[in-house]
């Protein structure tokens, strides 16, 4: 106990660690403080627009694909988001012959005739020469979709035009529904998912999510600093070698310090657990609201975020013993982050570095994936207790002169040099 | 410093201190392409790997530049040399730089071989970026005497301009994005202060220490 007191000091009044709290603050204090100035207000009948929906409805979601298909290919440009930001995919001629097919199958127009379109206009607006605004009409062959096409075939177009463009297109099932077939919201809708809000996620369910949102975006990085910046600290102190004498026994030590780590990089969240728990209670006095609700969730959601990034640092460093760690971790969060930009609600895969929800609603795609959540929680908890038994057994290699990361890295490159 | 040991120091540094933080940057610079589109995109989107990534590279090679000396026993030595340790900076800052400024001179290239509309602006907009961020964890490495902690702050203010974005006013990395490139000026001129102060920081605590 009196090591694990020892640890948590050091991490306390280290430069890190303060850094670490600012951040975190600023985090909460700007993005989800931000986002609870107003308690959300119940939909009122006759408003004039409760916003758009996806829906999934045939008859407009195929018409309004097929002719996004064909305007692709006459400009031979596909957005594409194969990893999060927006990508404009060309194709070679193999894969136009492939899309043509498709297109055909869709509409009954042939290759030689979308080739032969050369007036392909796109249409928008723009700025005439008395600087009003004016609209040009697109000018692209009229779309009709075959009476004998089936809804599930033309799906399976849909899809196979999206493997065509490289994955992750308008035209994947990821996306299609929410790119073409957008409805208006009727206020039945809206109430719905006002009353979701209020009775099945009461209120601070739904705010514990978005929380957990922002935070584990921090969370998923800043704790790699923390434990790499504490390993340079006693290498810096020649504090390593003292440790190396020492009677304690390496899991021992590894593993006070690891939870002296991760139990220091919990308490600003802790703290702005509560303080979000009030704010939220605060701005919906009159309900019967779960007051340690966003606390809770962060345990469960926010933790593995910690023990993973700090785990990463702890096993890197030992090995390596070089800022590799911040590299590795840089690179899985970039790629977490950019991939769970696909979709920020109910964003939740098996395996994904950061959970995204970030929204009020949604109760429904969050419950979706639900099981993937626990799933995923869990199996990131598991995986940092083994990278530091890893990191224990390195670290006792090192006590015993068997392996050094450091000359190993050096032999490396005198040899290269 | 003459000559001769001037380009001792250099060969040195490039063979021992340099290689991997130009690999790193080199890394990001070839994955930039697997996350964002670079062939035939406008004037404002062809901004976006530019300002989004590549100002990353920054922070890979200018944070770096105290690191050696982060380790007691090479400081000693360093300080029983005559060659003035503010020199060896200044030296190391000038390579990283240069570098920076061809890794993000070439991506441009190969963005305007890929049919994007490329300007002179994408490059100083994107050197500007990279370099302020480069140098931000440079004079926090410099303070501190603790290479993560440059990085973190580094990491931290990239991550800012996503939550922030605008409302970090003329210091915004990603202003390209968004039309403006004014923020250029300012960019560059904190940096230019960032890396005189982190030199100077080098300096008076090899003195007092």
């Amino acid at each position: 106990m009196m090591l694990f007191f020892k640890e948590c000091k050091k991490v306390l009044f280290s430069l890190t660690f303060l850094i670490y709290f600012v951040a975190v603050m600023a985090m909460y204090f700007t993005q989800f403080h931000n986002d609870c100035k107003e308690p959300i207000a119940a939909p009122v009948p006759g408003q004039e627009s409760y916003g758009m929906i996806a829906k999934e409805i045939p008859d407009i979601l195929m018409p309004a694909a097929a002719e996004n298909l064909v305007r692709d290919y006459l400009s031979d440009s596909y957005r594409a988001y194969p990893v999060g930001f927006c990508k404009n995919v060309h194709l070679n001629e193999k894969k136009k012959q492939k899309m043509a097919k498709i297109i055909t199958e869709i509409t009954g127009i042939s290759k030689e005739e979308l080739d032969n379109f050369t007036d392909y206009e796109e249409g928008g607006f723009y700025i005439d020469e008395n600087g009003a605004m004016a609209q040009l009409e697109s000018n692209m062959p009229e779309i009709n979709i075959s009476q004998t096409l089936t809804y599930e075939r033309f799906r399976e177009l849909m899809r196979e035009a999206d493997d065509i463009i490289g994955g992750g297109s308008e035209y994947s099932d990821e996306y299609i529904v929410d790119n073409f077939s957008l409805v208006p919201e009727t206020y039945e809708d809206a109430l719905a998912e006002y009353n979701a809000f209020l009775e099945e996620d009461k209120i601070t369910g739904a705010y514990a999510r978005l929380f957990c949102d922002y935070m584990g975006i921090v969370l998923a990085i800043l704790p790699v600093f923390a434990a790499v910046s504490l390993a340079a600290l006693d290498k810096k102190s020649n504090m390593e070698q003292l440790a190396y004498s020492r009677k304690i026994s390496s899991v021992k030590l590894i593993f006070t310090r690891y939870f002296a780590l991760v139990t220091l990089l919990l308490i600003p969240v802790a703290i702005i657990a509560l303080i979000a728990d009030f704010k939220v209670c605060g701005m919906y006095p009159d309900a019967s609201a779960d007051i340690f609700a966003i606390f809770r969730c962060s345990a469960a959601w926010l933790v593995p975020n910690i023990m993973i990034a700090a785990a990463v640092g702890m096993l890197m460093t030992e090995l390596t013993s070089s800022l590799l760690a911040i590299f590795v971790q840089g690179i899985w969060w970039f790629s977490g982050m950019f991939s769970s930009a696909n979709g920020l609600t109910g964003c939740i895969g098996k395996f994904i570095l950061i959970a995204r929800h970030n929204s009020l609603y949604g109760l429904d795609a969050f419950m979706n994936s639900f099981s993937d959540f626990v799933f995923n929680r869990i199996f990131y908890a598991v995986i940092s207790i083994i990278a530091i038994a890893v990191t224990a057994f390195i670290y006792e290699q090192k006590r015993r002169g068997i392996f050094n990361g450091y000359s190993f890295r050096f032999k490396i490159f005198k040899h290269k040099s | 410093m003459d000559i001769r040991s001037a380009l001792k120091f250099l060969s040195i540094n490039l063979k021992r201190n340099f290689v991997p933080h130009l690999i790193v940057a080199l890394l990001i610079a070839l994955l930039t392409p697997i996350i964002f589109a670079v062939s035939s995109l406008d004037e404002r989107l062809a901004a976006q790997p530019i300002e989004m990534m590549l100002s990353l590279t920054g922070t890979a090679l200018l944070t770096p530049i105290f690191l050696p000396e982060q380790n007691e026993n090479i400081r000693d030595v360093i300080r029983s040399k005559r060659i003035d340790y503010m020199n060896v900076c200044i030296m190391r800052i000038i390579y990283s730089v240069i570098a920076l400024f061809l890794i993000i001179g070439g991506f441009v290239l190969m963005m305007g071989f890929c049919e994007s509309q490329i300007t002179f602006r994408h490059l100083i907009g994107g050197f500007s970026s990279a370099l302020f961020l480069g140098s931000l964890g440079f004079l926090v490495a410099g303070f501190s005497r603790n290479a993560p902690v440059g990085y973190m702050v580094s990491l931290i203010y990239y991550i800012a301009n996503f939550a922030m974005k605008d409302k970090l006013g003329n210091l915004f990395l990603f202003s390209m994005c968004s039309g403006s490139f004014i923020e250029k000026y300012w960019l560059l001129t904190a940096s230019v202060i960032m890396l005189t102060a982190g030199v100077f920081s080098c300096k008076i605590q090899n003195l007092f220490s």
